[in-house]
């Protein structure tokens, strides 16, 4: 921090006031990777005593997240173990150690891999899909008043429809199953992120893009260098509620007219009365979902660095 | 940078109206005020007089409602980068780094990436931030997100730079400081600068000529040179003449607030109140 007084203005006669210094050794709360690097050996060797204050600090976190998951496993085994009837009834759901079981009798045929597989892939597309239509979209209309007029009238007529709703039209839209799935994954994607967009839009601050406009930005690069990063934030919510809601749709979508993937995995292990492969196919799902959620915000970090600054703008 | 044969602001006859609830507003009425090139002038008056829409007409926010705003020579249609823009509240792109801030503006005109960086580099070096260059504006201190606020708006080699209450949000400590450095990256750059402010001593400290503006709806009230030499020195706000132009300016403004109170109160029928609020009163709302 003594560095700061050396870069100051040169020329500039000594500031008699200390308050300049002030404010600047406030300012960056964390040290930058970029100060890391610069620091002298006595930070360079702190990195490990770090790791081990983190977890140290951490601790108490991580036993508490064992426990809960631990909580939950215990009163499956419990219920199963001792078939419990009371209102709800054990007496048909499979143990842990039965569904563990299965999931390794299923893995020894491709069939399970390609189910998931499947989902996986109507989802990527789908929700692919809906992002590169949504976003751009959703700049458009929250920036361009003749187009929010002209668009914004049909997404508020067909956005309360739940994307389960227009299974049966899919149906009959689409020319296969597949594309008609995969519809439906879109239409569940699609419109939390356009409002997402369409509000990280109007959240922008007008000060900013007056700023842009001082520095000679015209309006194609106005929209890609500060209204598209401005409303990055809640782009990247509408993709993460938009990835959930693509989940849902997909599910409900394959067990009612699918054929493959892992909702229809569910719904065929009940047909076939195989308690285990429910289960089996549900903490599936589970899975994927949080796998998705996890990757949405791994790239909104990529994506958005500064916010690990930002006060207002925390994830 | 360009020897100060360019930056004539010249503003004439003004007026602005805004449609606003409840009838028009007049902001500005009849106003004419010429900045010459590489000359420092403030707009001091009390709140509400109009002295930002000034700025943001030359700035192309705010069209005339009558009378011609120019610079150069050539009426102005909205805003563009010949006339850098520093403004009150913080306006760096939180998403760009100190650095990619400081080069947006060659960026939007086309400069390659190669030429940009030296060109960022130099001025952070000015304004004392080098070492900043790779931090958010997040990670910066009110003071040090002015000054990047400041050398982003010159990057792209303005004619003129236009100030609106720049310093305003910052504690007042950080406020002297941040005149002396722009006081003395003026003295490198010679670059005409409009100066809007509320601040009576960093009007006089900073400015060549400052114009009064009255209460709304703002006109000129007065137009006085400053007698300071150059380059400005911390020592001179203590000096007799600075505390002259203090008192002198300071009595002009009273006059306006006295005048923007008095039309207030008459309506909310609290007459007298504007004597009793005495000198302290009055000035501590300036």
């Amino acid at each position: 921090m003594h560095a700061l007084k050396q870069v100051f203005v040169p020329g500039a006669p000594e500031p008699s006031d200390p308050s300049e210094v002030a404010p600047a050794v406030e300012a960056p709360p964390q040290p930058s990777p970029a100060e890391m690097e610069a620091a002298p050996p006595l930070l360079a060797a702190a990195p490990g005593a770090r790791l081990l204050r983190a977890l140290r600090a951490n601790a108490l976190s991580m036993v508490l997240w064992a426990v809960s998951i631990a909580l939950l496993i215990a009163v499956w085994y419990l219920g199963t173990k001792y078939k419990v009837e009371a209102y709800i009834r054990f007496t048909n759901i499979p143990t842990p150690a039965e569904v563990l079981q299965r999931l390794v009798e299923v893995n020894q045929s491709p069939r399970f891999m390609t189910h998931i597989g499947i989902s996986v892939r109507r989802i990527l597309i789908g929700f692919g899909i809906a992002t590169v239509i949504a976003v751009p979209l959703g700049l458009l209309i929250g920036r361009y008043k003749p187009m929010r007029d002209l668009l914004l009238p049909v997404c508020e007529v067909l956005r309360p429809i739940p994307a389960i709703a227009w299974v049966p039209m899919s149906i009959m839209l689409w020319p296969n199953n597949e594309a008609s799935i995969v519809f439906i994954t879109f239409l569940g994607s699609f419109f939390p992120i356009l409002l997402n967009t369409i509000h990280g839009v109007h959240s922008i601050d007008s000060v900013l893009i007056r700023a842009a406009q001082c520095l000679g930005a015209k309006e194609p690069a106005l929209l890609w260098h500060v209204v598209l990063p401005g409303a990055m934030p809640h782009i990247f919510t509408g993709l993460a509620v938009g990835m959930g809601v693509a989940w849902v749709s997909l599910i409900a979508a394959e067990m009612i007219s699918g054929q493959f993937g892992v909702g229809y995995f569910t719904w065929e292990a009940y047909s076939l009365v195989n308690y285990a492969e429910i289960v089996l196919g549900m903490i599936t799902i589970g899975v994927l979902g949080l796998v998705c959620s996890g990757v949405i915000r791994a790239a909104s970090r990529g994506a958005m660095p500064w916010l690990a600054y930002s006060s207002t703008g925390k994830r | 940078m360009s020897a100060a044969v360019q930056g004539r602001i010249s503003i004439r006859d003004a007026g602005v109206v805004f449609d606003a609830e409840g009838g028009a507003v007049e902001a500005v009425r009849k106003v004419s005020m010429d900045v010459e090139p590489g000359q420092f002038v403030s707009i001091i008056g009390p709140s509400g007089c109009g002295k930002s829409t000034l700025l943001n007409m030359v700035a192309g926010f705010v069209q005339p409602s009558m009378g011609e705003v120019r610079v150069d020579g050539a009426a102005i249609k909205g805003p563009g980068s010949d006339r850098g823009v520093v403004f009150q509240q913080y306006s760096l792109f939180p998403w760009l780094t100190v650095r990619k801030n400081v080069e947006f503006g060659l960026k939007m005109r086309g400069v390659p990436a190669s030429n940009r960086e030296p060109a960022a580099r130099t001025l952070l070096g000015l304004a004392g931030l080098l070492a900043f260059a790779n931090h958010y504006p997040d990670q910066l201190s009110g003071g040090m997100k002015q000054r990047v606020g400041i050398v982003r708006a010159l990057a792209t080699n303005p004619q003129v730079l236009l100030m609106d209450e720049p310093f305003g949000a910052l504690d007042s400590q950080t406020r002297v400081v941040m005149q002396e450095i722009l006081t003395n990256m003026w003295q490198q750059f010679r670059i005409s600068v409009l100066f809007v402010t509320h601040d009576i001593e960093e009007a006089i400290f900073l400015s060549d000529k400052i114009y009064v503006m009255t209460a709304r709806p703002g006109r000129i009230k007065a137009e006085i040179m400053v007698p300071l030499s150059r380059p400005r020195t911390p020592e001179m706000t203590s000096s007799l003449p600075f505390m002259d132009m203090v008192q002198r300016l300071k009595a002009l403004i009273r006059e306006e607030s006295l005048a923007a109170m008095g039309s207030e109160l008459k309506d909310g029928g609290l007459t007298g109140f504007s004597v009793e609020v005495g000198r302290e009163g009055v000035e501590s709302m300036l």
